[in-house]
């Protein structure tokens, strides 16, 4: 009896083996879109027109052996309109053999067109959807945003894997600010500040990052140059920010070039002085950084010491200057992305935030930018 | 080891089982939504809301610690009786007793309905989007129903088991997340008034029901075991954990954003990476060892009932089983009842609230029969002799 009984069990064992998926849905049988392209629609009622990228898996190298022939075919780019994303996306589904499957969406291009509109109703939709992630990246194009997913770029077999390996390459140099669905969404919530997402331009072939689409109430308002956005990572998030490459005063083609190692920023809210009552903020900047380029090859100073002294103090004046740009650029779009509004909030509620409205106030908010320059290695050469 | 059909036989749970016990029981369906209802009215300062809940919960569970004390061995279901009548009259005491023991046990079982539909409607959202809840819950069910096939002792083996898987996830997410974090948004550190601290307390309440099924367990400590460090220390940790999660929330997303996110710790770990992109969806392995932490809530919670009922009738094992195969049937149909998701976080929340009027107010009132009957303390039997 008990032997028939651990047969029995063996046996039930042995099928545990043999189960599967009974739904299971294979790769190859869902269409992944990997990017998302926004563009106003055209036509009276349909408002969007909602551009996909689908890679098709058998024709990506090293997926399968026949593979890898030319990247031009490497993905499907279908194009709908669609009353509301969602419509869009249920009109592309009858266009599809396979299910659509947004769970690897990575990048939404969005143009400005629409950005300056507002993408408050675009958005909704992805807060709701649970497969989207907060990790994705939303990108504010310039001109169509389907152009930035019909690129070519050679370099890489997918368009978006291209755009994506951009922007994670600039985030790790701290030249492109990591700026996320959920970043985005976090900062349009709160009351304290508004958000900033990544401008990118394609052309034919490529697509270049040409700085930051600053937010107003989830309406783009303006954008910033890269130099400004570097400015502002330094000060935001205390990132490195590309090059300085300065032009030196009273020399013609003469540039000096300062890399950025190392950023600390403080922001302290002071009672103004200069200009009586009221308080002004002062970020304080450190940049710890190396001579990377001198190029008047003729101009020679006294001593190494005074090379140093004399690059520093222009290069405090040239960082300045460019942050006194940026900020003046966001006070004239009256949109704090600088996280000012959120210090103030946290550090001085009772003494200032209680009784002021942001909204109105940060346009005429005393900000100071102090930066410090610390050159500390002039590259591999001794002599200046 | 010896099974015995009358509850009189106890398996000695050990002080940490007790304490594995009460924190597996308690962490549950509420540690997805408390970032949110934490914020609610208490803004930055929503970390303050567990730990203010919590308060009555100490209380609480250290007075029901104090009554098994008293009644060492017996579990409410077999005290009650000697509460409110003497020995002589059994029958007295009752029928007395058994309006508290009905409520009790038809709350932990209403309450164990909540908790498995929420866990249901959490798969049902964001893993298995295609799977009808039904199935979801009654798989559920039906773990249950398999730990309640046995005796006690399985129920405690099984939470010391479950503990850490438990606990880590959820110390882990709330850990890796904080290098997302911007410490600015739990600043200012208070600015709401009193009042809403109390407000914000009562959202998280919820979140510290499930401990009264010590109500039955601590029946089954060792005799030297700490009930009450076991109480504390299970709310404490779950209070640590809640705190935690809390702060991660509100310093990743800031209490605004909270407001709109239907499970925000469910957020907070599709937004947390992990350094080395090892696992880049986390949330479903988070979610597949959160179903041990629902698990524990809903299967201790139906076993405290069904032991309870099986006491109540003064029957053995095999009522207990058979019982606890025909009771999901109703509890199914109570699971289903609300009709949305807004209505079932509006009864969780007056669960919640029911949940800490009774757990406070019936064994405050068993003190002061047992007091007032002059019975508080153990009869001395030396004093006999001399």
């Amino acid at each position: 009896m008990d032997r028939r009984w651990s047969y029995l069990c063996l046996l039930l064992l042995c099928l545990s083996f043999l189960a599967g998926c009974w739904d299971r849905r294979e790769l190859e049988e869902r269409a992944s879109v990997l990017a998302i392209a926004i563009d106003a629609g055209g036509e009276d009622e349909e408002r969007y027109r909602v551009t996909v990228q689908i890679p098709i898996p058998i024709k990506i190298a090293g997926s399968s052996g026949q593979g890898g022939g030319g990247n031009s075919n490497a993905v499907k780019v279908m194009s709908v309109t669609g009353r509301t994303i969602t419509d869009a996306t249920n009109n592309l589904q009858l266009r599809l053999n396979q299910r659509l499957f947004l769970g690897h969406t990575r990048v939404v291009a969005i143009s400005e067109e629409i950005a300056r509109e507002g993408i408050a109703d675009i958005l909704d939709g992805f807060r709701r959807e649970a497969l989207i992630r907060r990790l994705l990246w939303p990108i504010i194009v310039r001109g169509k945003a389907s152009s930035l997913l019909e690129i070519k770029p050679e370099l890489a077999q997918i368009p978006v894997v291209f755009i994506m390996d951009l922007v994670e390459n600039g985030r790790k140099m701290g030249t492109i600010p990591d700026k996320t669905l959920g970043d985005y969404l976090n900062e349009t919530s709160n009351k304290s500040m508004q958000p900033f997402l990544n401008y990118v331009e394609a052309t034919k072939r490529e697509v270049k990052w040409i700085g930051t689409a600053i937010f107003h109430d989830h309406k783009m308002v303006g954008s910033l140059t890269p130099i400004e956005t570097w400015s502002l990572l330094q000060l935001r998030d205390q990132k490195r920010g590309g090059d300085v490459i300065m032009p030196l005063a009273g020399e013609e083609d003469a540039y000096v070039t300062l890399r950025p190692r190392f950023v600390d920023t403080n922001l302290t809210i002071r009672p103004n002085i200069s200009k009586g009552g009221g308080l002004e903020a002062v970020f304080a900047c450190e940049v710890q950084g190396d001579i990377m380029e001198y190029v008047p090859g003729h101009m020679r100073f006294a001593s190494p010491e005074e090379f140093i002294r004399v690059m520093q103090k222009e290069l405090k004046q040239e960082l300045e200057k460019r942050a006194k740009h940026m900020v003046t650029k966001l006070k004239k779009h009256n949109s704090d992305i600088l996280k000012l509004g959120l210090h103030l909030r946290s550090y001085h509620f009772r003494d200032y935030w209680s009784h002021h409205d942001w909204n109105k106030a940060f346009k005429d908010f005393p900000i100071r930018v102090e930066y410090t320059i610390k050159l500390r290695r002039l590259g591999m050469e001794m002599q200046q | 080891m010896k099974r015995q059909d009358s509850g009189s036989q106890r398996y000695g749970f050990t002080t940490w089982q007790q304490t594995c016990l009460i924190t597996s029981t308690l962490i549950g369906v509420g540690v997805l939504t408390l970032p949110r209802t934490a914020t609610s009215h208490l803004l930055e300062a929503g970390w303050m809301a567990p730990i203010v809940g919590s308060l009555g919960a100490y209380y609480s569970i250290w007075m029901i610690a104090k009554l098994s004390r008293r009644f060492p061995g017996m579990t409410f279901v077999e005290y009650s009786p000697l509460v409110w009548a003497s020995k002589e009259s059994p029958k007295l005491g009752k029928l007395l007793s058994l309006p508290w023991i009905f409520i009790y046990l038809s709350f932990i079982y209403v309450a164990t309905g909540m908790v498995s539909r929420i866990f249901g409607e959490v798969v049902v959202t964001s893993v298995l989007l295609n799977t009808p809840l039904e199935v979801i819950m009654m798989t559920m069910f039906l773990l249950a129903f398999f730990l309640s096939l046995h005796e006690v002792d399985v129920v405690a083996r099984v939470n010391e088991i479950l503990f850490p898987l438990i606990i880590f996830p959820v110390l882990f997410i709330a850990i890796a997340s904080f290098q997302k974090a911007d410490w600015s948004y739990i600043f200012p550190l208070i600015r709401v008034s009193g009042k809403s601290i109390f407000e914000g307390a009562y959202e998280a309440v919820y979140s510290f029901s499930g401990f009264e099924i010590m109500l039955i367990y601590y029946a089954f400590s060792q005799h030297k075991a700490g009930k009450e460090k076991a109480g504390i220390v299970g709310i404490l940790i779950t209070m640590v954990v809640y705190t935690l999660i809390v702060v991660a929330g509100i310093t990743v997303f800031g209490y605004e954003e909270l407001q709109r996110l239907t499970w925000p710790t469910l957020e907070l770990v599709k937004t947390t990476q992990v350094p080395g992109l090892i696992l880049e969806r986390l949330e479903s392995a988070f979610l597949a060892v959160w179903v041990a932490a629902v698990f524990t809530t809903v299967a201790n919670a139906y076993y405290a009932v069904i032991y309870g009922l099986r006491q109540c009738f003064n029957k053995g094992i095999l009522f207990q089983r058979i019982a606890s195969a025909f009771l999901f049937i109703p509890l199914f149909f109570i699971a289903l009842l609300p009709q949305n998701i807004v209505e079932i976080f509006q009864i969780s929340s007056y669960l919640g609230i029911g949940n800490l009027v009774l757990n406070l107010g019936v064994p405050t009132m068993y003190w002061i029969v047992l007091f007032l009957r002059g019975k508080a303390r153990v009869p001395k039997e030396r004093k006999a002799d001399g």
